[in-house]
């Protein structure tokens, strides 16, 4: 809401600054977001929250400023003649559900021109534009007392009727921005005698607008009940400075005193002659009693605040007040809507009595602590390990494109397709829920390359959203990493592939979180490399991947750069916690000295490492402690086809030092079983 | 007998120069000496069991009895000077030796060392973990909550009603009539308090989403919510929470400012203003010449939510803020485009 001071200084003479002012508004919760500079009048904008549309026009301002300085408001006076005689216009309100008030009144033999200059100036400055006349008044009384009024050309009602109802199937109506409007059947709308003629609250019908032609005006001053109104102006997407306010709320009293006022002025600026009031007010306004108790107040705010600046607040704020024992009840004025319980009541007081002088103390609390959630410090781990990892942590917005799935080579029944869609997205490429992280990050990495990085390792942490029948979807934590390593002449080689360097840092976070059964499958993911990839499985169920970026893909993300070979990883991070142990436990440490033992074989190519690992381990006896696979080679001395797999075994016993002699048949068997079941020899045998 | 040798005591001063002789030939010799291997052949030469002493201390017996002892000390006393000598030549040689070969094994200290550099944290990680640091410090617990959320979580348990103008806040992303991205971490707030009963504080960090999209608006950003409910809770324990809070985080002793607003789920309502940590409250672009940024929106919890979620209004009160990550990230660390949290270039993540 925009406020000239110069306007303010005609209902509050005020010996303050614009600067003070705006202190003053603001620290009573009428921010001044800006302010301007007009033909030596200072401008204020002024946020007016949505629970205050008493502040939406001058005098508002004035009368929360005049109880604030504790100063006399000068209310506006009206002259009307009523020369006009009894009122012409036939009123009725047939929805009352949603008109509680519909008063008006007719001025005959006006003459529209432009509005003299200092309704236009007043106006202009509050960022409105002049008409003519008589619509300018009925903007300038929004403006001066915050109630819409609307003028017809009262000669172009049917019947001189006006009828005050919902629209009926297929009504329709051309608003005064000449849009043909359809309207649904909850709209309220003003009638007259066989059509409507405005709707209600929100704009006015271009048939009976106020022309130059016109010669006499009926002016409409109600209430409308605002969610009403709120609905109309929003399924009909149109919103007007009436509507604005009729959805918050206004003066169901006062309402005719800016009819009174708007109806002399335009008689006096326009020549008419002002008719009777015609008001039809079925269930006048009844304020309710609030109970307000002292010291429920002083409670809520940590205040000592004594009973007599209580009341004092509320009387200077303009409620009726009366004192009971332990208690007061006030009576709120007809444009404090807002005011309905006891703690609007606390609130009133708090704002004028001021945040600022209000204790600051300290809450008296049982002593518990706050305690981080596991899977926050979980949470915290993996990331850090991460970090340690050489990756930075990437934060992407959780939507996605839905074709990246196609992108992906994602199967139709794949979960990943189960997507949850916005019914309002900003754009296509954000108008899916992400059921994965992989698109975000390949988006992250493309970004990344363009820019000349070509040393890429990324991870993100997030939800994931899949729709799952129920009302809401389910949400589960996914991490995903991306890495991409330019093969740039580097000083310090690193010679594991890539895809190990990634999956050396999901390693690390396994072991930091000491989780057991993870494993790895070959990859189903149609989007990663044949040979260089895997799926992940947690405790036998498959929770995600880790691989390479298939070439095709690659290619299509034009990267430019020569073979780019882009590892990815993303797993489901709610299954991988539900792993992690519940209590740490110590293990004693070894008292007896360790043998080792060395086996090197030579294996069909194909052999996977691990699985010989697991013949080792799963060899049934006490005595072996850890093994390990120290070497993987291809090459020279090698038959093609084959390969030389080396691993490292250590026997221990708990409760004595073990001898060569005892290991000895126990490795035996285990050489046996390896070159049995994998069909290998041993090297150098 | 040796045939030259003179008559004992006429010859004493020749066996003494003689002595003398290898001595000042040792010494000559071993300063020659530039190897280990030198030195082992002086070493052989003088102290060998074919040596030139040790063939002097055969010769003990050519001399006369009266001279023997002063012989023999005599010879002794060089033979020990002898292996003191070379001894320490020895190590002389040893040292230079060593030094040669460490210098030959230098390494140019000018390369750059190898090492695996760390990631980062994104900032609005970084600064949400301090945040909820300070507040766990403080007593508070950490609550979840999802981010498709409910209208009835999102709006209706907290006093927004459906065409209610309040909704007009916040843009809202829909998936349906019921189920939207949650606009606010608020909705957290009611879904504990159906679950638990008072006292309660706990604060609930998460992501929030408005259909909204320019320089100072990203359709999804992050928000930390928090609660406090007990029997005697008050707006001046409220003011006290969020000053100690907003001095921590911004390490700093920052005016901190409460100014009357309005939220349909707290009354009385507050925002939190502090005093612009660039300019110090003389005004710049940042406060928009104001002195001030608003950095919280707090307030009592409307008995109106409390009643929904089943407390009893008039046994227990209660406060609750939210602020947004982003804002006191972007505050913290002096950066200027909101664009940059979500655009992830590595240059800019990598100085986090």
């Amino acid at each position: 809401m925009r406020i000239p001071i110069e306007w303010l200084r005609e209902f509050l003479d005020f010996d303050l600054s614009a600067g003070e002012v705006s202190m003053k508004l603001t620290m009573v919760g009428l921010e001044v977001e800006a302010s301007e500079e007009i033909d030596g009048d200072t401008v204020l904008e002024v946020n007016v929250t949505p629970n205050r549309p008493d502040c939406l026009s001058i005098i508002g301002i004035a009368r929360e400023l005049a109880a604030l300085l504790d100063l006399p408001l000068k209310m506006p006076e009206s002259d009307i003649g009523e020369e006009g005689g009894p009122c012409e216009v036939n009123v009725g309100i047939i929805d009352d559900d949603l008109c509680q008030r519909y008063a008006g009144r007719a001025i005959i033999g006006v003459k529209t021109a432009d509005s003299p200059d200092w309704i236009k100036k007043r106006i202009e400055k509050c960022g409105m534009r002049p008409i003519n006349n008589i619509v300018d008044i009925t903007n300038y009384m929004l403006l001066e007392m915050g109630h819409p009024l609307h003028a017809f050309d009262m000669d172009t009602l049917n019947a001189r009727a006006i009828r005050v109802a919902r629209a009926s199937a297929g009504s329709k109506i051309k608003t005064l921005d000449g849009v043909d409007r359809d309207l649904s059947e909850n709209a309220l709308l003003i009638w007259d005698s066989a059509r409507p003629v405005a709707i209600a609250g929100v704009m006015g019908g271009a048939d009976t607008e106020v022309s130059g032609k016109t010669k006499n005006v009926f002016l409409e001053s109600a209430y409308f009940y605002p969610s009403s109104i709120r609905r109309t102006s929003r399924t009909l997407g149109l919103k007007t400075e009436a509507s604005y306010r009729f959805e918050r709320g206004t003066d169901i009293e006062g309402l005719v005193k800016a009819l009174d006022r708007a109806a002399g002025l335009i008689a006096r600026i326009t020549g008419g002659t002002v008719s009777k009031r015609v008001d039809a007010y079925p269930r006048p306004y009844d304020s309710k009693k609030i109970k307000a108790r002292y010291q429920k107040i002083n409670r809520t705010l940590g205040t000592a605040l004594s009973e007599d600046e209580m009341t004092g607040i509320m009387k200077r704020l303009g409620f009726g007040v009366e004192k009971a024992a332990d208690c007061f009840f006030a009576t709120a004025p007809s444009f404090r809507t807002d005011v309905k319980n006891e703690i609007d009541i606390v609130e009133e007081i708090a704002r004028f009595h001021g945040y600022d002088r209000i204790p600051v103390t300290v809450p008296r609390v049982p002593v518990s602590g706050g305690r981080k959630s596991k899977h926050y410090s979980y949470m915290s781990l993996i990331k850090e390990s991460l970090r340690r990892s050489g990756f930075s942590e990437v934060v992407n917005y959780s939507f996605m494109n839905y074709s990246m799935l196609d992108l992906l080579n994602i199967s139709q029944d794949d979960p990943r397709r189960k997507t949850v869609v916005l019914r309002n997205p900003l754009n296509v490429e954000e108008s899916h829920l992400r059921t994965t992280i992989t698109p975000s990050l390949i988006r992250n990495l493309v970004h990344n390359v363009s820019m000349g990085i070509r040393d890429v390792r990324l991870f993100e942490t997030a939800r994931v959203f899949t729709a799952s029948g129920e009302p809401l979807p389910h949400e589960v934590h996914h991490l995903g990493a991306i890495y991409l390593r330019d093969k740039s002449p580097v000083l310090w080689k690193e010679d594991a592939p890539d895809l190990y360097t990634v999956k050396g840092a999901l390693e690390a976070v396994i072991k930091e979180l000491k989780i057991e059964d993870v494993r790895f499958q070959p990859s189903s993911e149609m989007f990663l490399h044949k040979g260089k990839s895997s799926d992940i499985y947690l405790s036998g169920k498959k929770a995600g991947y880790i691989g390479v970026l298939h070439p095709d893909i690659t290619e299509a993300l034009s990267l430019k750069l020569s073979k780019p070979e882009v590892v990815m990883l993303e797993t489901d991070l709610d299954m991988l916690m539900s792993l992690i142990p519940d209590a740490m436990v110590y293990t004693p440490i070894p008292r007896y000295p360790y043998i080792e033992r060395d086996i090197a074989m030579i294996v069909d190519e194909s052999l996977r490492a691990g699985d010989v690992i697991d013949l080792i381990r799963n060899y049934k006896s006490d005595l072996i402690e850890e093994a390990v696979i120290f070497d993987s080679y291809k090459g020279k001395n090698i038959p093609d086809g084959m390969k030389s797999l080396a691993f490292n075994i250590r026997y221990r016993a708990k409760d004595r030092t073990l001898t060569d002699l005892e290991i000895e048949s126990v490795h035996r068997d285990i050489v046996e079983t390896l070159v049995k079941r994998t069909g290998g020899a041993l090297r150098g045998a | 007998m040796h045939p030259d040798c003179p008559p004992t005591f006429k010859l004493t001063g020749k066996i003494m120069l003689d002595i003398q002789e290898i001595k000042n030939r040792f010494i000559h010799e071993l300063a020659a000496a530039g190897s280990l291997y030198d030195l082992q052949q002086i070493r052989i030469k003088y102290l060998g069991k074919k040596g030139i002493l040790t063939a002097k201390l055969k010769s003990l017996s050519t001399v006369s009895e009266s001279e023997r002892p002063a012989f023999g000390r005599l010879v002794n006393e060089v033979k020990v000077f002898i292996e003191n000598e070379t001894d320490a030549r020895e190590r002389f040689l040893k040292r230079i030796e060593l030094d040669k070969k460490l210098a030959s094994e230098a390494l140019d200290i000018t390369l750059p060392g190898k090492y695996t550099a760390a990631g980062s944290v994104h900032p609005i990680n970084r600064v949400l973990k301090e945040i909820i640091d300070i507040f766990v410090s403080m007593g508070f617990d950490i609550e979840v909550g999802p981010e498709v959320e409910q209208d009835y979580y999102n709006f209706e348990a907290l006093n927004i009603p459906k065409d209610h103008p309040a909704r007009d806040m916040q843009d809202t992303f829909y998936i349906n009539d019921d189920v939207l991205l949650r606009t606010h971490t608020s909705p957290v707030q009611v879904r504990v308090m159906e679950k638990k009963k008072p006292p309660l504080s706990f604060i609930a960090p998460g992501k929030v989403y408005r259909c909204d999209a320019d320089v100072s608006h990203t359709p999804m950003f992050h928000q930390v919510e928090g609660l406090m409910v007990d029997t005697d809770i008050s707006f001046s324990d409220l003011k006290g929470i969020l000053e100690v809070f907003v001095r921590r985080i911004f390490d700093k002793d920052v005016p901190v400012r409460f100014r009357p607003s309005y939220f349909p789920f707290t009354e009385p309502s507050a925002e939190v203003d502090i005093g612009c940590i660039l300019c110090g409250g003389t005004g710049c672009r940042v406060c928009k010449g104001s002195g001030w940024i608003e950095v919280l929106g707090a307030g009592m919890v409307n008995p109106r939510v409390f009643e929904m979620a089943g407390y009893d209004p008039d046994a227990y009160t209660g406060f609750a803020f939210g602020m947004g990550v982003e804002r006191i990230t972007m505050l913290k660390y002096s950066i200027d485009d909101l664009r940059m949290f979500f655009e992830n270039d590595i240059r800019f993540l990598r100085q986090f």
